[in-house]
């Protein structure tokens, strides 16, 4: 297994009840690895900064984006390959990600995380001299 | 492990909706289950002739388009995350809507390894038949939360066309 799996894991789903009725979709993720962060990419077309809910929760960090539909009701169908509803996903933190430091920003439908690394856990190039 | 191989499924241009159904469709999870037993017994080896073909296809950006009308109008809406309205090019011929443009990757800077693709990107173009003449100097496009809107009002023509035909009983 890659090292991803070690510090950003997904949350396994569990079978929770939903009290609202709308559809609940699992937005597609790129997750990036840098030196000193970890980011966070999904597609969460139809939601905006102001609809987007991040709870850190012990160590499961959990994305909530609400989507308000746009067609009207009275709309008749003839096309449908995508179902409009909110997205949903869950991802388990390790001790490296500093949860202070947590940013998030939504831009024309992306949601960007930016997971810093604690400083301990940062690599350090050590420089070998010569003696 | 609580990796979830679903989303790293080929999904080719026809099979798209099972990829966001899946909480309505149950069996979806158990033909990708049976999928994955297929793939893992024969060592993960595409065996279909296309196999090639299809790499390439799956990891292209297509987006995901949805049609309504009303007596009035159509509106076309397509998914298209990651993308600024100037990179989206919409065109109309007389009988379907073309929507052309490019979904890049995010540029990071050296140092960054990928550890999770699930997102495509690429360069797309969906033309999108249209089922009757529209008002060609009417139609409004807006772009919003990486949502493409497109509001094609029909023709005064087409609108009196639609004729209601009586269905008698002998």
């Amino acid at each position: 297994m890659s090292e991803v799996t070690k510090e950003v894991q997904e949350q396994e789903k569990t079978q929770v009840e939903r009290t609202r009725s709308t559809n609940i979709y699992t937005p597609d993720v790129d997750i990036l690895e840098k030196d000193d962060s970890i980011i966070v990419f999904a597609d969460i077309p139809g939601a905006s900064e102001s609809s987007v809910n991040i709870t850190l929760e012990k160590d499961v960090l959990s994305i909530y984006a609400k989507v308000e539909p746009e067609v009207p009701e009275k709309h008749q169908l003839l096309r449908a390959e995508y179902g409009v509803g909110d997205y949903q996903r869950s991802f388990t933190l390790s001790n490296e990600v500093d949860r202070e430091k947590i940013e998030a920003m939504v831009k024309n439908g992306v949601l960007r995380l930016v997971l810093p690394k604690a400083k301990e856990a940062q690599t350090r190039k050590i420089i070998v001299q010569a003696g | 492990m609580a990796i979830k191989t679903d989303t790293m499924q080929k999904s080719k241009p026809g099979t798209q909706m099972e990829a966001r159904r899946e909480w309505e469709i149950p069996f979806a999870t158990l033909q990708r289950e049976m999928n994955r037993l297929f793939d893992s017994f024969f060592g993960g080896v595409n065996l279909s002739p296309w196999a090639p073909l299809e790499r390439g296809v799956a990891e292209a950006f297509t987006p995901r388009v949805n049609v309504s009308e009303t007596d009035k109008e159509i509106k076309v809406s397509a998914e298209l995350p990651g993308l600024d309205e100037n990179d989206i090019d919409v065109s109309l011929t007389r009988d379907a809507l073309t929507i052309k443009g490019e979904k890049k990757e995010e540029k990071e800077e050296k140092g960054t390894s990928h550890c999770r693709v699930e997102r495509s990107y690429g360069s797309f173009t969906r033309s999108i038949p249209l089922p009757v003449d529209v008002n060609t100097d009417k139609v409004e496009a807006t772009f919003k939360k990486g949502v493409l809107y497109v509001t094609l009002p029909k023709t005064v023509n087409a609108i009196e066309k639609t004729k209601k035909i009586q269905v008698k009983s002998k």
